[in-house]
């Protein structure tokens, strides 16, 4: 694309003066030039349409790529020939593999300005240059009474700070530009389409004459002054000038008054309407290369302001040293020489090295989506046109590293070959901002020339350096440290998505095309500050203006402070906040923004800490021991600690589990209180409302906290180890040894919505009926193996009864107040040969276990009822195709549950576990999205939780990580995923509004440990198939193994629906007024009808969203009626809401979907199943309550008609549900 | 309501009143069996009944079919098969068809001895629970007296209500018994467990009696062909002395693990210059074909619009 540019602006190049640039129109760019014109009469057509229309279809969508792509789409019947084969190994050898190239090739284009569009712009310029060149001088006159005269024109000169003072005794004057060049990015045809629908950016530096300057203009800001009015005198000129007729702006970067430009957008129907192009120009002032302000005053260690002339500073600040160096300000001032270079610089490689500007766009592509450049949405702070910034980080590969005098060692930076593809090259930029300590090393790109200033210069400035080859500006100045840690999380991030050996979805996608700018992905914490009242406790005034503006220095502190007090607890703490925005020229200085955000990216091994250890109290080390207690202020105290040790420290209280993961919160919100005055108020995070939907509501968990009951996933283990042991001892008394008991329960796994409790009977009689919900704990026995088990099912199912007979007998004697009761089914199921009986355990602690027993033969005898003879004498063919008797089905069932409960589960259970015992956040995201798909009523009625598990682990195990039981902790805390259950959450709601659910989902979540015999093969059967979607692991290639329940195609559209709005929902956090809760309320308008439930009679309604506090309070007035019920027998697993719901949808699978929140839900709703409205003939099993249709004409006598009855249907289901359903609302 | 036909495909319709405006509709048939004598569901008494309640009970349809006369029977659809196989001992063996099929071999022929000395099962406590079936439901109701089957079809102009059972709960209580009756008293549990077990060795001993299967023997076909199989897991070979192909080789006819790899096809690739010539060629081809996959796939993608970043 470059050339043909190149071509067109022949006209402009006199402009440029930059005369390498118009040599390098070669003959094979002229070749290429055909192509590309050709694609652009292809595309204009389509364009027209609309202005988004970038590409224009296949016709115009020729390759790029040296390939003769004449016959691409046929068959290839000839071998490739030399030159094909070519370019075949170079994309599968220089790049990731050949799509990804051709990928990469087909994303180029729509990134970069259209050349047909440019001639509009070039006019423009030309006009504006002849402008430019024949604006009036204006005779020398006082900073400040120039200024008013431009106001009176509408125009406010952008004086910095120190401003001007009446008695300043130097002049301000305007002469027209010496010279004129285009520069940047768009002169070097490297120009990247902005976020957000910006425009390109046309680069014009503007050059001030020499003789408006003196030596002396370096000084109190002297030199921006001037600049200001050259620039206000330029401004006033254009928004006058009839010829033109554009808007001209203000534009500061990243907030700071002295690096203001003028912005020129067209305005729509002029003359020079280069709307089209959706480009603006820029008007820089530089300063001529040899202007009489002297370099060596500019280097990073000089003083260049002297405060006692600021009349705006008061305090103490006279006390301070006069002289401190003013890196940033120098570097500002370095800023207005160095277009000239860098357009130079740039040119330069783009000939030694092919791939520089494609590599180039890809990293500014990338930067883009993730938020490093401008943008209406939050951006990264820091990173406002920093244009040169990405180039010199190619430039620094390809040059390599100055060679750092005193440094010997062999870490010298070598550079990369020229050769490199674009791909190589991008992904060398993104391992060497993975790698690099930005806080420890500074940079110098090696450079033909040495560096103007020696690297000492740069130790004096406290942020990250790195020097361009120009070797005049720190491009880091003024970008903070947090910002560039998040900048090498990110590309860590990335780099680990293009290294995965990916099994399922496109690298491609998920490096260039995915916005990854939302907060409640990318940080673990986000934290929203309203800015308005701070206070700021130690800013100087010199630091105000060397960094510029009050709001610059204020954001900077926050920055260092935060980063300081949270220390090794995160890996990246960034300010976030949207990029500045033009201002009118009235308006002198940039407006600030509000709000802020600060997001954290926590390091999962330190983030919960409680205490902050800071130096001891002996040491020598008293300006550590000072800082330290500056830092924290009243928080920070004395204690001595257990080795004896007296340190000073802060500590953070923390009373719950939920609580430890508040502490960097909390570190944030003690530190901006303390030094900056903001309360707490003005500081929102949003882990609370978070927490609460996770927790048993206030009046339930008060009386366990009273009673001081063991709760909780720990409560839970013990009382599993405790019941293991119990039965373990009765091995005297039962025929068969028990082998092994494995939990398959959710509830010991830590993944369930609400942390355990038992019910003791102390407990229970101080709760309402309707809290008194006890949840059983599932658990397989396996005992040793026997010849005696009888070799028929339905005796193996019998003699299981027996079993548990006599454990339950024995349990009882052996184990005091302990209940065992056999539960021989389940009420619905009433297949002899299906494994449905369990012994239910109550123990003295009220916990309540279920167990089954596995008998490892069942399935061999279920295969031989499902394969019938062929199963076992295979070679025997029997010609006659056997009907399916209804006995194979019922086997088919049979193994189903077999397969599920021992075969799966158990696996399931051991891997989650260990998941979740490597990632603190992983069991809270399945919680939150557990508890999300319930309050959406999804969960359980067309979801089963380990579905739910799984893709949840997909996250924390993507990339081909594994975690296993013996995988290293250490190890696996740092890796990249999510550190929060919040970030977890948003990220699995991400994934399922994306989720094409037709491609799969792959979970690597055994790992190594997974030897996938043939057994495991054939065990799938066709019961999940039904369901949309399709989770795989290493142990279930078919992917139906927890999708028996679903979701099918309606429920899987459902939850991408929801997803979406949650999603939209989570957005609002941007706009400050995002509410939690409101994710988890249902809408109930779509449902044809729905159930309303009798709350009082619901034993889980304790679980509910928003579950009405008095409906849960001390039943009754009357205190002897408490007596009434003094026995309360626990009833485990008791839920008649689910069972009936569960009944509904049994009973009208054909008529009905129902939904269901099995977390106490009040509601069930129901939806007809839209095809039953439409009369249908009659059938002796139509499988629904039909109502006969009254024939249209008595001709028609073929068949009766019938439709749905649904009045009926609904007078059933009131009857079905007596006692348990208060209302019935039909919507229409 | 508009008026409802009478009559729809050969099944009269009759009407169900549940409340004042909610009327449900059954259809019935009179019962024909296809092949003649059925002690089951006897000819010219049995009505067929399609679209039943889900909750109805056998209870409730004779209160609904009272007026017309005595019921004798109800058989739930579902539950045909089940009463077809526990009434099969007693003599007939012809049967409806769609019952064939279900009927099999073993179980008849181990009850056919049981009548005499088998044990008895002590079934386990089961208090009256609704079922609910899926709606639609289909069941045969049999009535005493013929005549009462005309009366059934022929009122249908009115509708009646629907009258509940009161033995069997509805709603909550419905649960609550449920869940009670799962868990009978261990006593019970055990009783029952234990006279199964016996019944079941009991069959078993019977059937080891009465199984051509004996140890020594083996087992010639027709055809004059000995058929010789493994035993169960636990098992002998029967027949003795024979070796018994493993049951890898039955499934897929190979005798060993290893004994394929090792068969080494090497000497013969790459030996001679066209050979190698091919596979060279043959690679070539493949990368370019994965080539132009590549990009017919990226094609889409763009035709879907799908590189546009932003």
């Amino acid at each position: 694309m470059a050339p043909t540019l190149e071509r067109k602006h022949a006209g402009t190049l006199k402009l440029q003066k930059s005369p390498q640039i118009s040599e390098d129109v070669s003959d094979e760019d002229q070749l290429m030039e055909h192509a590309e014109g050709s694609e652009d009469s292809g595309e204009m057509s389509a364009m027209e349409e609309g202005e988004d229309g970038e590409w224009g279809g296949i016709s115009g969508s020729k390759d790029t790529g040296v390939v003769d792509d004449s016959h691409s789409g046929t068959k290839p019947k000839k071998p490739p020939t030399g030159e094909e084969l070519r370019t075949i190994k170079d994309a599968s050898d220089l790049f990731k593999s050949s799509s990804f190239k051709l990928q990469i090739d087909a994303l180029l284009p729509n990134v970069r300005p259209k050349s047909s569009r440019t001639a509009p712009l070039e006019q423009f310029l030309f006009a504006l240059h002849s402008f430019l060149k024949d604006l009036p001088s204006i005779a020398p006159q006082h900073p400040l009474e120039a200024g008013r005269k431009l106001l009176k024109k509408g125009v406010a000169v952008p004086y910095s700070l120190p401003l001007p003072t009446e008695d300043t005794n130097w002049k301000v004057a305007f002469e027209a530009p010496s010279d004129i060049t285009l520069v940047g990015s768009w002169a070097n045809k490297v120009s990247v389409k902005a976020k957000d629908g910006g425009k390109f950016g046309v680069d014009l530096a503007v050059e001030m004459p020499n003789s408006l300057f003196q030596e002396k203009d370096y000084l109190n800001g002297r030199f921006f002054h001037k600049r200001a009015f050259y620039l206000a005198t330029i401004a006033a000129a254009i928004q006058k000038s009839k010829s033109l007729d554009v808007v001209v702006v203000y534009e500061s970067l990243r907030g700071d008054p002295r690096l203001t430009k003028l912005v020129l957008v067209p305005t729509h129907n002029s003359a020079n309407d280069f709307t089209k192009l959706n480009a603006k120009i820029c008007i820089i002032p530089v300063l001529h290369s040899e202007s009489p302000i002297p370099l060596h005053r500019l280097s990073p260690s000089h003083s260049n302001v002297r405060l006692h002339t600021s009349t705006e500073i008061t305090g103490d600040d006279a006390l301070a040293p006069t002289h401190l160096p003013t890196p940033l300000y120098n570097n500002a001032l370095l800023r207005t020489l160095t277009p000239r270079y860098q357009l130079l610089a740039i040119h330069e490689l783009q000939n030694e090295c092919p791939a520089f500007s494609d590599a180039l766009t890809l990293v500014r592509i990338w930067a883009n989506q993730r938020g490093y450049s401008e943008g209406t949405r939050m951006c990264v702070r820091g990173f406002e046109g920093a244009g040169p910034w990405w180039w010199s980080i190619l430039a620094l590969l390809l040059n390599g590293e100055e060679r750092r005098s005193g440094a010997t060692k062999a870490n010298k930076r070598k550079s990369v070959g020229n050769g490199l593809s674009s791909y190589q090259l991008f992904k060398a930029a993104l391992e060497f901002l993975a790698k690099h300590d930005w806080e420890k090393e500074p940079v110098f790109v090696r450079s033909a020339n040495k560096h103007r200033y020696p690297p000492e210069e740069y130790h004096t400035s406290t942020e990250s350096v790195f020097v361009d080859s120009a070797s005049l500006t720190n491009l880091l100045a003024g970008v903070p440290l947090g910002s560039l840690e998040l900048l090498r999380y990110d590309a860590l991030r990335t780099l680990e998505t293009l290294n995965q050996s990916s099994f399922s979805g496109d690298p491609f996608t998920a490096v260039f095309l995915k916005d990854c700018r939302d907060l409640n992905t990318r940080f673990d914490v986000i934290i929203r500050v309203n800015l308005v009242s701070a206070k700021p406790r130690s800013i100087s005034a010199h630091s105000t203006i060397d960094i510029g503006s009050p709001v610059n220095a204020l954001l900077a502190s926050i920055s260092s402070i935060l980063r300081q007090g949270l220390g090794d607890r995160s890996r990246a703490v960034a300010i976030l906040h949207p990029s500045s925005v033009p201002r009118a020229l009235s308006q002198a200085h940039p407006s600030t923004p509000n709000d802020i955000f600060v997001g954290i990216v926590h390091n999962p091994q330190h983030a919960f800490r409680v205490v902050d250890h800071g130096p001891a109290v002996d040491s020598d080390d008293q300006p550590a021991l000072q800082a330290f207690r500056e830092l924290w202020g009243d928080k920070s105290e004395l204690r001595r600690f257990k080795d004896g040790r007296i340190m000073e420290s802060v500590v953070w209280e923390v009373t719950t589990a939920d609580e430890r993961a508040h502490v960097p919160a909390m570190v944030v919100r003690h530190l901006l209180k303390h030094h900056f005055n903001i309360q707490d108020d003005e500081v929102e995070t949003w882990q609370t409302p978070f927490d609460s939907l996770l927790r048993l509501p206030q009046t339930v968990s008060r009386e366990y906290m009273a009673l001081g009951v063991s709760t909780g996933f720990k409560g839970a283990l013990t009382a599993f180890d405790n019941l293991v042991k119990a039965i373990k001892a009765l091995d005297e008394e039962l025929p068969l040894a028990l082998l092994t008991v494995s939990p398959i329960s959710e509830l010991l796994r830590y993944t369930s919505v609400f942390s355990p409790v038992p019910l003791p009977s102390s407990v229970a009689q101080l709760l309402p009926p309707n809290a008194r919900y006890l949840e059983p704990i599932e658990i397989v026995l396996e005992f040793e193996k026997s010849s005696r088990w009888p070799d028929d099912l339905k005796a193996v199912q019998t003699i299981k009864l027996a079993f548990f007979d006599k454990i339950a007998s024995a349990l009882m004697e052996s184990v005091p107040e302990l209940s065992a009761r056999v539960v021989i089914g389940d009420g619905v199921h009433d297949s002899p040969i299906m494994d449905k009986a369990c012994l239910e355990v109550i123990t003295p602690e009220g916990w309540a276990f279920a167990a089954h027993i596995w008998h490892d033969r069942e399935v061999n005898l279920l295969d031989q009822l499902i394969g019938g003879k062929a199963n076992i004498l295979p070679h025997i063919v029997t010609k006659t195709e056997k009907k399916k008797s209804a006995e194979h089905y019922e086997a088919l069932e049979a193994k189903e549950v077999y397969m599920r409960r021992f075969i799966h589960a158990p696996r399931h259970h051991r891997a989650i576990a260990t998941l979740a015992h490597h990632y603190s956040a992983f069991p809270g995201t399945v919680r939150l999205v557990k508890r999300w798909l319930a309050a959406h009523w999804i969960l359980h009625g067309h979801f089963s939780e380990e579905l739910v598990e799984l893709i949840c682990a997909s996250f924390f195990v993507e990339g081909g990580r594994t975690v296993t039981a013996d995988a290293d902790t250490e190890k696996t805390i740092q890796d990249l995923v999510p550190a929060s259950k919040e970030r977890g959450f948003a990220c699995v709601i991400q994934f399922l509004k994306e989720w094409k659910w037709e491609e799969g989902l792959f979970v690597p979540l055994y790992g190594a440990e997974a030897v996938p015999s043939d057994k495991a093969q054939a065990s799938t059967s066709k019961v999940g198939a039904a369901s949309a979607w399709k989770v795989t692991t290493e142990l279930d290639k078919e992917g139906h193994v927890w999708t028996y329940q679903g979701p099918d195609l309606v429920v899987a559209h459902r939850v991408r629906a929801l997803a979406n709005a949650t999603w939209k929902c989570l957005q609002d956090v941007e706009a400050g007024q995002f509410n939690v809760q409101s994710m988890f309320i249902h809408p109930t308008d779509d449902y044809d009808f729905v159930l309303q439930l009798d709350p009082v009679v619901l034993p889980r309604y304790l679980h509910n969203v928003t579950a009405d506090a008095d409906l849960l309070a001390k039943r009754g007035k009357y205190a002897n009626k408490a007596q009434e019920q003094d026995a309360v027998l626990p009833m485990p697993g008791f839920d008649p809401a689910k069972l009936f719901s569960s009944d509904l949808q049994r009973v009208y699978a054909d008529t009905l979907k129902i939904f269901y929140d099995p977390f106490g839900g009040d509601k069930i709703g129901a939806v007809w199943d839209p095809s039953l409205k439409d009369a249908r003939p009659f059938r002796v099993l139509g499988g629904f309550s039909s109502i006969p249709v009254k024939k249209d004409d008595e001709k028609a006598k073929d068949k009766g008609m019938v439709t749905i009855n649904q009045s009926a249907v609904i007078m059933e289901i009131e009857r079905l549900g007596t006692g348990i359903v208060k209302k019935i609302t039909v919507h229409n | 309501m508009t008026t409802i036909p009478s009559n729809i495909s050969g099944f009269s319709v009759i009407p169900v009143q549940y409340n004042s405006s909610t009327t449900h509709y059954l259809y019935a048939r009179s019962h024909a069996s296809k092949s003649g004598s059925n002690t089951v569901l006897p000819d010219g008494r049995t009505l067929f009944l399609v679209n039943l309640p889900p909750d109805a009970t056998e209870r409730e349809l004779v209160l609904f079919f009272k007026h017309s006369g005595t019921v004798e029977k109800v058989i739930f659809d579902f539950d045909v098969k089940e009463l077809q196989n526990a009434d099969s001992d007693s003599e007939d063996e012809d049967e409806d068809e769609q019952m064939d099929d279900a009927a099999d071999e073993q179980p008849r022929k181990r009850r056919k001895g049981e009548r005499v000395q088998a044990p008895v099962v002590i079934p386990l406590p089961a208090p009256p629970l609704r079922k609910l079936r899926k709606t639609g439901g289909s069941a045969y109701v049999i009535f005493l007296d013929p005549s009462s089957l005309e009366r059934a079809l022929a009122s249908t102009s009115k509708p009646r209500a629907w009258l509940k059972s009161p033995e069997e709960p509805v709603g909550l209580a419905h649960y609550l018994a449920r869940y009670t009756a799962a868990r009978p008293p261990l006593d019970a549990v055990r009783a029952f467990a234990d006279s199964s077990v016996e019944l079941y060795e009991y069959e078993l001993a019977k059937k080891k009696q009465k199984s051509k299967y004996r140890k020594g023997e083996s087992i010639v076909d027709a055809d004059g062909f000995t058929l010789v199989t493994r035993g169960g897991a636990y098992g002998k070979n029967l027949g003795g002395g024979v070796g018994v192909a493993s049951k890898r080789f039955q499934r897929s006819g190979e005798t060993s693990r290893n004994r394929g790899a090792k068969k080494d096809k090497k000497e013969k690739e790459g030996f001679y210059a066209f050979q190698k010539a091919e596979k060279q060629r043959s690679g070539l081809m493949e990368l370019k074909r994965k080539w132009e996959e590549d990009k017919v796939k990226v094609e889409k993608l763009k035709a879907a619009r799908r590189f546009k970043p932003y």
